[in-house]
């Protein structure tokens, strides 16, 4: 029986706590009274995930089975998320695999023949073979990648993208012609979070910048209250505006998946326990593991972080309407992840994890550091911001300024040139989005390459932006200083200092709240 | 850039290795309580998951060869430094003069130092005979606590968070073991007694033996609840056996609990007045309630702090 998440307030009996900041995590000893948010237990895994999806498929949600929705001589699309989820990347066979090999079996099994799978990518950067042949498995890879029909959606294809309409707010509705025109799109989604899935999957997933622009710009994302409740949520209302018009004009059997929360392998089990409950073998390993990380160089840490593979277990599956299958996938997160808070606080503090959507297999940079911060974390609330309107946060994280030259050449630009600009999120937007989104070397690396589109930075830092119009101070732990100072926050060398500099915001005794996340958690703030 | 054979071998050299792994361990030690009982924050114990491990063995400790060594360790051991921080006197043994074990010692229960007590009072062929039970959750939470008390006290594990009694209990009675009970469950915050639990008259009931009563006072005064040791000055503490009870024919587990419950009273009344007084009060049904007032934590802890005054003249009744 998992048990439920709950807050916790330290005491004089509470051990030092994990707190998490990039490749490595510290033992931190917070103040009494702190309130600590801890997610609930896992969920038990469905054990046959095959007949969970099979069942999925034959009984479906406010739609035919598929097998009645396959017809010979039909043209059918699967497009499914990026490797942007899960977080980590889950153990082999990865859930997407099971899902598009019994669609495939369906397919076969109807006489469908032209068939394509598209990896939903947006502007993320393109998959290689490699990541491609990690989600999907061998044996869909090798009947669709040599033949170039499993490949990754590009957004600047001029003769890939196809215009629907625009909707009643006169938002562009442009995306993937191939899916576009095909007699049925079947798109299978990880639902990591609240904030996926749904009409974010296809309308956002297979779009271009036309498209995204509506939505990922700074006045949606500071209006977006929060991302985890698509109620809620500016950009969610754009996205479900989009995807109604789509839904007009495109057959969608959408699949969407949700997992528990074993994000940690066994060997950093203790990442999962709540602290007092470790027993000797886990204090050993939190011990081990700490000396390995500071004794390793950088490169074996990141490949050791970058190299874990979450063992999730699927918790949900559920197909059909993307509307009504969405309704039914946001409850088993909510499930798995909400956690009841009773009102705000002065101070939030969160550690940044070393991997967030963007950089699977690639360099946390200060930007992205800042999105999964102040963007995801931040966010990860029902109701009202965990911290109170002018109250301040406290992040963990390095903040190295060290770039992926392949993954984030843009990045490198977006932190030199336009944040020794500006900061606010609509002034650069007003100023630099255009010429960054339409850069032609930004948009040949992104076609061509494996680098994230000119504009992604930006979106990254829109992200953030509902955070920084709330708050009145960040101060960043641990952290390079002159990258955090680029990037308009402070750096501490420890929380003490950090509560110090703060308290000219929040007082000399403020209320705190600690996230405890990893494993994914959302506050549900009464 | 440096080689990751030339990193390590900086780190180590430099002494920064040794260093953060002592200042980890530090840490850790201190944090999690090492070489002591662990904590659970007070917030997080609503959550505590139930345990669901096996019981500790203990079979092992009662052994002719473990019994042996016990009663070494409790003659030689137990007994000299339980007299060295308290002053204990103990009434009423003749009690046990009359009986063929097994019994079921009942006694109310508000230090560590009840279970010494009880078995360093009992004549020697009694205590050799004598187990207690512990429960699984504190004392046999690990294998060290858990070997040394079943090793020095002969304790075997009751698991008192479900509210039924293991099925140990019963076997060692039926294999002719005393067992000492303390039906409250847990020593008392306040030094005065909370209310028993009826398994100890189940017990009795079931396996058809007599139970004793014992009342135990000036155990709090001398080592309450989160003392390691007794408050120096050797206080006195007094234990008094009662006479046996058995259960009457149709009597429940409830009644017959009461009853041993009063008998409890009975006894610790009588050790602060007399015989007579006690007896007197107790024909009138007023015997003074073992169970807290309804005054404040402090007036109750302050009342149950002040040690026993214990009678050295020669009483005719004891």
């Amino acid at each position: 029986m998992s048990r439920p998440g709950f807050v916790l307030e330290v005491d004089d009996r509470t051990p030092p706590l994990v707190v998490h900041e990039g490749e490595g995590f510290r033992l931190e000893t917070f103040p009494r009274g702190t309130r600590v948010v801890y997610p609930p237990e896992s969920l038990p895994g469905i054990r046959d995930a095959d007949g969970a999806i099979r069942r999925a498929l034959l009984e479906p949600t406010n739609s035919e089975p598929l097998p009645v929705l396959l017809t010979a001589g039909m043209r059918l699309t699967i497009a499914f998320d990026d490797i942007s989820l899960p977080l980590p990347p889950m153990v082999k066979p990865d859930i997407r695999q099971r899902i598009i090999e019994q669609v495939l079996t369906m397919a076969a099994a109807a006489g469908v023949d032209d068939v394509e799978i598209i990896s939903a990518n947006a502007l993320h950067r393109r998959l290689t073979a490699a990541e491609l042949k990690d989600i999907v498995g061998e044996r869909v890879f090798r009947s669709f990648f040599p033949q170039g029909a499993l490949y990754n959606h590009d957004a600047e294809d001029p003769d890939g993208m196809l215009f629907i309409g625009e909707t009643d707010r006169g938002e562009v509705v442009e995306i993937n012609k191939r899916a576009a025109e095909s007699d049925l799109l079947v798109y299978v989604n990880v639902n990591l979070v609240a904030m996926d899935g749904g009409h974010k999957s296809v309308p956002i997933g297979l779009a271009g910048y036309k498209s995204l622009r509506h939505h990922h710009n700074s006045q949606t994302m500071v209006n977006s209250r929060s991302f985890m409740d698509h109620t809620k949520s500016a950009m969610h209302h754009s996205a479900w505006r989009m995807g109604k018009l789509l839904a007009d004009h495109l057959k969608i059997f959408t699949i969407e998946t949700t997992l528990n929360n074993d994000v940690f392998p066994d060997s950093y089990g203790f990442l999962m326990k709540r602290e007092w409950e470790w027993g000797v073998r886990d204090q050993a390993s939190m011990l081990a593991a700490r000396r390995g990380l500071a004794i390793a160089p950088k490169s074996v840490r990141h490949n050791l972080y970058q190299g874990m593979r979450a063992p999730y277990g699927l918790t949900g599956i559920n197909a059909g309407e993307t509307e009504a299958v969405h309704e039914l996938t946001v409850a088993k997160v909510h499930q798995q992840q909400m956690v009841e808070v009773q009102g705000q606080s002065d101070v939030l503090v969160m550690g940044v994890p070393y991997v967030g959507p963007y950089n699977v297999n690639s360099t946390m940079n200060p930007i992205l550091a800042t999105c999964m911060g102040l963007g995801y974390y931040f966010n990860s609330y029902r109701g009202q911001p965990v911290v109170r309107k002018g109250g301040a946060v406290i992040l963990y994280h390095p903040v190295e300024p060290d770039f992926n030259q392949l993954h984030h050449p843009s990045y490198v630009d977006f932190f030199e040139e336009v944040l020794s600009t500006s900061t606010d999120p609509a002034v650069i937007e007003a100023k630099f989005e255009q010429q960054y989104a339409t850069d032609p070397w930004y948009i040949h690396l992104y076609r061509t390459s494996h680098a994230y589109h000119g504009v992604h930075p930006f979106y990254m830092w829109y992200w953030a932006a509902h955070a920084m119009d709330h708050v009145g101070d960040v101060v960043w732990v641990g952290a390079d200083r002159k990258a955090v100072e680029r990037m308009g926050f402070r750096a501490a060398s420890s929380l003490q200092d950090a509560l110090e500099m703060v308290s000219g915001t929040v007082g000399r005794s403020p209320s705190i709240t600690y996230l405890h996340n990893p494993p994914h958690l959302i506050a549900d703030v009464r | 850039m440096t080689s990751p054979v030339v990193h390590v071998a900086k780190h180590v050299l430099s002494g920064a290795l040794l260093r953060g792994a002592r200042q980890d361990v530090r840490t850790v030690a201190r944090g999690w309580r090492w070489g002591r009982r662990s904590m659970v924050p007070r917030s997080a114990e609503p959550y505590v998951p139930a345990q669901t491990t096996e019981p500790f063995p203990t079979a092992w400790a009662r052994t002719p060869v473990a019994t042996v060594v016990r009663d070494g360790l409790q003659r030689f051991g137990l007994r000299p430094l339980m007299h060295s921080g308290i002053t204990p006197t103990v009434r009423g043994l003749d009690v046990l003069d009359q009986l063929v074990g097994p019994v079921v010692f009942v006694a109310n229960h508000t230090s560590h130092l009840d279970t010494p007590l009880i078995l360093c009072s009992l004549p020697d062929t009694w205590r050799r005979k004598t187990a207690v039970a512990a429960a699984a959750d504190y004392f046999f939470d690990t294998w060290w606590r858990a070997t040394s008390s079943a090793m020095v006290f002969n304790t075997f594990p009751i698991e008192r968070r479900s509210g039924s009694m293991s099925a140990t209990p019963g076997d060692l009675l039926a294999d002719g073991w005393n067992v000492v009970v303390f039906p409250e469950g847990t020593r008392s915050p306040d030094g005065w007694t909370r209310r028993f639990k009826p398994g100890a008259a189940f017990l009795s009931q079931t396996q058809q033996v007599p139970v004793v009563p014992v009342g135990i006072r000036g155990s709090f005064a001398a080592m309450p609840r989160g003392r390691g040791w007794p408050v120096p000055g050797r206080p006195a503490v007094t234990v008094r056996f009662g006479e046996p009870l058995l259960p009457l024919v149709g009597e429940g587990p409830r009644e017959f609990g009461a009853r041993i419950e009063n008998a409890v009273a009975l006894l610790v009344d009588e050790d602060a007045t007399t015989w007579w007084d006690a007896t007197r009060r107790a024909a009138r049904g007023q015997t003074p309630a073992m169970s807290a007032p309804d005054t404040a934590q402090w007036r109750r802890v302050w009342d149950q702090t002040r040690p026993p005054v214990v009678r050295t003249t020669r009483r005719i009744w004891r």
